[in-house]
């Protein structure tokens, strides 16, 4: 063993050297490469942004928001094509059904994010696109509230520490509208913090349906 | 003291006694620290199971929330527990089987103060909502050179101990030892590195994330899980292992295919599709070496598996090889698409990864516990009775972890499935399986109390004074060894 010993030292660095450098490193390389494509007139986009878009708002923010509290432990943000689930087909998950936009998720979605965050369980929605599904503010800081006052069963914690109780001075615009049990004192409201709003800001920029550019148009695709 | 009895000279006994007084310090100290945090994560994996169950309780504190929660438990599972319990494990296995006495015990224990500090710190900050959604990573950026100096400390003096040994031949213990102590700071370095200080690519950030839970999984877990057991079951048993042959190709095996493994946690995810592919492939392949290890083992008890009728330590190891094989099985099913449609992003996939970590690893290294610490403390444990309440509770409990995981994912994983139904019926239907999730960490925690309990007792000296070891089934002193216990004969045994 004295003389193998160099040999099994370099048979333990070669495990883990290969797979590094054809699983990761390559990879790394290839797709840190992408950057937002322009489209040209054939791709027949109307709206003259890149693909990806560049998303404006505090998004960068509320992507730490997300992570920090621990949303992709049950928000997966990524739709796997029909060969591997029924994703595109949920209604609203691959995207834009009536404009004939839904697809699988693919790397260029994740060019603008700092990690994507594609998670670990799906005990809630799949997010990919859950800016396209609704673009309505006061929905989703309700929700983030508690999201039992949308729906009785919702697992959803409520995130009550990024929103804040207030006497009302002047009715505040961004309030949330809370009924029933859920509301809370005479003369007090509740509006969300910054983080809050980073946060709602992060979400509606989770639109994954953007045509590709150099795809065509959907007919053609389907031509082909 | 011996659960074997063998035939070892006058001069043998005393250089074993003279090495397991050299581990008494850093051993006890990562086994007391592990034991302490294992209590405070099988709590945390009850409280994060409540939680997800009634999601209103005491939603005002915003450290109680399920994204916060589980985090903490499995941070804490992993690196307080799981892996300072594998260093003490590791450190003892090396000094044994290079018969070396450890002569840097302070050193080791500052390290691993540095690691408990670090990890507290890290745990700390998940759980009040600084941690980053990366499963296994959750911790800020600037604690992982901390974590990787003090782990440097711990792998290097189980490099030099192996440099000094007295033995030719390696033992395969010795190998996986070996392999573990420097695959991790590779993997760990990398994921790190990536992750926290370079601006690539985001979608490979998530890519880098499941390679590295995998490969902790393959490239540290394992082989410590198997290091144990290749030297307990061979010990207790009193024979050598089967074949040494197969052991060193199911190590290579082993080695070759963990660092392809990762992206199979994403099958049909944005990444080029040839990536979850070969990672799929290699959970596939996985099942040669993990069956081999099946083989070599089972060889190596046959005929005498009414060992584990009295030997604690040989009941544990043995059930966590079962459920290590288990796991091997089920992952490489679920790496079939037809499968990993329903059960990818379900309560399985948490299943799976408490099933290794628990299940195979935790077990394992309970067995070698109960082996280790009579020897470094010189004292037998207290209650035979408290070690079967810890067996049962804790393999009650996990099986249930993981059979109800798995129902809870083809239900949720189905209801998701079927497209054209209300998305809330998934989570409707996996409610009922996460009360049974809270429950069984609610047995694990009783069943770890009781181990934390007497494995204080031990290194206190409170332990009982006596020839004969602690057997299951058996009075105090009733047995020199759980051999005689059984009625078998003393065949030539293993060295070391």
């Amino acid at each position: 063993m004295k003389k193998e010993f160099p040999v099994f030292i370099l048979g333990l660095a070669a495990a883990f050297i290969v797979p590094l450098i054809f699983l990761i490193v390559v990879p790394y390389l290839q797709l840190s490469d992408a950057k937002p494509e322009n489209y040209s007139e054939e791709d027949d986009v109307v709206a003259a942004w890149a693909y990806p878009a560049v998303w404006t708002g505090a998004n960068k923010e509320g992507e730490e928001v997300y992570a920090s509290q621990g949303c992709a432990y049950c928000h997966t943000q990524m739709v796997r094509p029909t060969y591997a689930g029924a994703d595109m087909w949920r209604k609203g998950w691959g995207g834009n059904e009536e404009e004939g936009l839904a697809r699988e998720t693919r790397a260029a979605d994740y060019t603008n994010d700092r990690r994507a965050m594609l998670g670990y369980m799906r005990i809630g929605q799949d997010l990919a696109n859950v800016g396209t599904r609704n673009r309505d503010r006061a929905w989703y800081h309700q929700k983030l509230y508690n999201a039992r006052t949308q729906n009785v069963d919702s697992s959803m914690p409520s995130y009550k520490n990024l929103y804040r109780k207030q006497q009302i001075a002047q009715p505040s615009e961004n309030a949330i509208k809370l009924k029933g049990r859920f509301a809370v004192e005479e003369g007090y409201e509740v509006v969300p913090t910054e983080k809050a709003e980073a946060l709602v800001d992060y979400l509606l920029s989770r639109k994954m349906d953007a045509p590709i550019p150099g795809a065509g148009t959907d007919e053609e695709v389907a031509a082909k | 003291m011996s659960e074997t009895m063998q035939e070892a000279s006058v001069q043998d006994i005393q250089e074993r006694a003279a090495i397991d007084k050299s581990a008494r310090l850093p051993v006890l100290f990562f086994f007391t620290s592990a034991a302490g945090w294992l209590f405070l994560a099988t709590l945390l994996g009850f409280a994060s199971s409540v939680k997800l169950a009634a999601p209103e309780l005491w939603d005002a504190c915003p450290w109680l929330a399920y994204g916060q929660l589980f985090p903490a438990h499995m941070d804490s599972l992993i690196y307080g527990w799981g892996m300072q319990a594998g260093f003490g494990v590791m450190i003892w296995l090396m000094a044994r089987l290079c018969r070396v006495e450890i002569k840097n015990g302070v050193t080791l224990v500052a390290a691993g103060f540095v690691w408990n500090l670090t990890i507290l710190f890290g745990v700390v900050a998940v759980w009040s909502g600084y941690g980053n959604s990366m499963p296994w990573l959750d911790f800020p950026a600037y604690l992982w050179p901390a974590m990787f100096l003090s782990y440097a400390v711990i792998a290097g003096s189980l490099l030099m101990m192996f440099r000094r040994r007295r033995e030719g031949e390696a033992y395969i213990s010795q190998k996986y030892i070996f392999g573990a102590a420097l695959w991790f700071p590779w993997i760990f370095a990398v994921a790190n590195l990536i992750l926290n200080h370079t601006g690539g690519s985001a979608l490979m950030n998530a890519g880098v994330n499941a390679w590295f839970m995998n490969n902790l999984i393959y490239f540290w877990f394992v082989p410590v899980g198997l290091a144990s057991a290749y030297y307990i079951i061979p010990k207790i048993v009193g024979r050598p292992i089967y074949s040494y042959q197969l052991a060193q190709i199911a190590f290579w095996a082993l080695a070759v295919l963990a660092g392809w493994t990762g992206f199979n946690r994403f099958l049909g995810g944005p990444f080029p599709s040839w990536m979850p592919a070969i990672s799929g492939t290699a959970i596939i392949l996985m099942l040669l070496p993990i069956g081999a290890v099946a083989v070599n083992l089972l060889g190596t008890i046959s005929g005498r598996g009414s060992l584990m009728h009295f030997s604690p330590s040989l009941r544990f190891t043995v059930f966590g090889g079962i459920m290590f094989n288990l796991y091997g099985l089920l992952v490489a099913f679920s790496s079939y698409f037809d499968i990993s449609r329903l059960l990818q992003f379900s309560y399985a996939t948490l299943g799976y990864d408490i099933m290794v970590v628990y299940g195979f690893f935790s077990m394992v290294v309970f067995g070698a516990i109960y082996f280790i610490v009579p020897r470094i403390t010189g004292c037998e444990w207290p209650s035979a009775k408290l070690i079967r309440f810890h067996f049962w509770y804790s393999s009650y409990g996990i099986i249930t972890i993981v059979a109800f995981m798995i129902f809870a994912g083809l239900a949720q994983g189905g209801a998701i499935d079927d497209w054209s139904g209300d998305f809330m019926d998934s989570v409707r239907r996996g409610k009922g399986y996460i009360v049974a999730l809270a429950v069984a960490w609610a047995l694990i925690s009783v069943a770890n109390l009781a181990f934390y309990y007497q494995l204080l007792m031990m290194a206190c000296g409170k332990g009982r004074k006596s020839e004969g070891p602690t057997l299951i089934h058996k009075n105090p002193g009733e047995a020199a060894s759980a051999e005689a216990a059984a009625g078998f004969a003393p065949e030539d045994t293993a060295k070391a």
